[in-house]
């Protein structure tokens, strides 16, 4: 779980069975916004959350959970990996 | 969704003719009764604005003997809204009932299972304590996710705030919402019994980003609002001379025992802002003339934007006929 793919890949498969089949969205990009796909609602937000927080092992404050750390594949992922390296200090 | 003509989108857009609307609005009333072969409308008098002005267009459309008003409060009402709502039945000189429903909602179980979900967020809460949910602030100024935020205060100067997770929310909310179906099971006990009509009171802002409660306030005969903006509700409410303690009283859920606004509670903006914006977004107006009119940044009003698709998106299933096969 190490490295980039590996955290992307499985939030990407999170994403993939949780929000894309039920919202009819074929694919997701790496830079594709969750929230202008309209993808992710106020419940959907607290799913992912507890997800991320879960798989990863990491706490997730409220401040953080802003669209600059979570709203694409790759935003969420670079802001798993921090808080991951901080965990690990 | 069709092209814009910018003619149209100006800071008066929302501004309507006050007599012709009463007009139409009294017009579809009077038709609606008449083809549900029905002899009258009923409708829960919350004590807020838009209950207010549908029942003054109930009486407008039907006559005061034909409109009966419901006071359904409950032991977390505002108490201001009982008194408030029997003003505004006066005013109208509209025959009405109160009916206290605290008892249908404890044998439902609605405040004892709802505590039990705030105290999966906080184990030393107890039903002294006010509660209140609400969304961030500000929506315009900062990006934030809709993250629901639980707040007890025991009266004593101690609050505490704690972002909710997905099965507390849910919890709050399925025991919460309990109170607005049960207000729908009175109004059609009455509506039955009298071969009246249930009037509804949700108003367009309310509808398209799905802020009202799928078979409790949202389960009624008539929508006669669902097409005004809020503000335009205040416009015909000034017009039609509404009671004013109603009108200055900022509009509440009045759901939660700590008092939260509709703005805290949901929309994170204030009306007349929102209204224009969602307009705006309804319309298909190019965002820069959304900038130039109303003030803003364009990062702001995509925010908004974003927001309202979010929102609209996720309680499609609310103003739709349940999915069959029919």
């Amino acid at each position: 779980m190490s490295s980039q793919n590996n955290v992307k890949g499985i939030v990407k498969q999170f994403i993939t069975d949780n929000y894309l089949v039920a919202s009819g969205v074929d694919g997701i990009g790496d830079n594709d916004s969750f929230m202008e796909m309209g993808l992710i609602d106020s419940t959907g937000i607290l799913e992912l959350l507890e997800f991320v927080e879960e798989a990863f092992t990491i706490k997730v404050d409220d401040e953080e959970v802003i669209p600059d750390n979570l709203d694409s594949l790759e935003r969420l992922t670079l802001f798993i990996e921090r808080k991951m390296k901080h965990a690990d200090r | 969704m069709k092209g814009f003509d910018m003619t149209e989108f100006h800071k008066d857009v929302l501004k309507i003719d006050c007599e012709a609307e009463i007009d139409r609005i009294s017009e579809f009333i009077n038709e609606q009764v008449r083809l549900m072969r029905r002899e009258g409308a009923v409708i829960g008098l919350s004590g807020g604005i838009d209950s207010a002005l549908a029942s003054e267009l109930c009486v407008k459309a039907l006559g005061r003997e034909k409109v009966f008003g419901l006071v359904l409060p409950e032991k977390e009402s505002n108490i201001v809204s009982k008194v408030f709502a029997t003003k505004q039945a006066q005013k109208l000189g509209i025959e009405t009932e109160t009916v206290d429903i605290t008892p249908a909602l404890e044998g439902l179980g609605t405040y004892k299972r709802r505590d039990e979900f705030v105290k999966q967020t906080f184990p030393e809460y107890d039903p002294s304590c006010r509660i209140k949910i609400t969304l961030p602030p500000d929506l315009l100024e900062r990006d934030a996710f809709n993250i629901f935020t639980l707040t007890i205060d025991d009266g004593k100067g101690n609050q505490k705030s704690e972002r909710l997770n997905k099965s507390v929310l849910n919890g709050i909310v399925a025991a919460s919402n309990t109170k607005q179906r049960t207000r729908m099971v009175c109004l059609y006990y009455y509506a039955e019994k009298m071969n009246y009509i249930v009037c509804g009171t949700t108003n367009r802002s309310e509808v398209v980003q799905g802020f009202f409660v799928k078979y409790g306030d949202g389960g009624v005969d008539i929508e006669p609002l669902a097409h005004l903006y809020k503000i335009q509700v205040y416009q015909l409410s000034e017009y039609l001379g509404v009671v004013k303690e109603i009108i200055n009283r900022p509009p509440s859920p009045d759901t939660y025992t700590y008092e939260v606004s509709d703005e805290e509670f949901f929309f994170r903006m204030p009306f007349d802002m929102l209204d224009h914006l969602l307009y705006a977004w309804e319309n298909d107006v190019p965002v820069d003339d959304v900038c130039s009119v109303m003030g803003l940044k364009e990062d702001q009003v995509m925010r908004a934007f974003r927001d309202f698709n979010s929102k609209a998106k996720s309680t499609e299933h609310s103003r739709n006929m349940p999915p069959s096969l029919f």
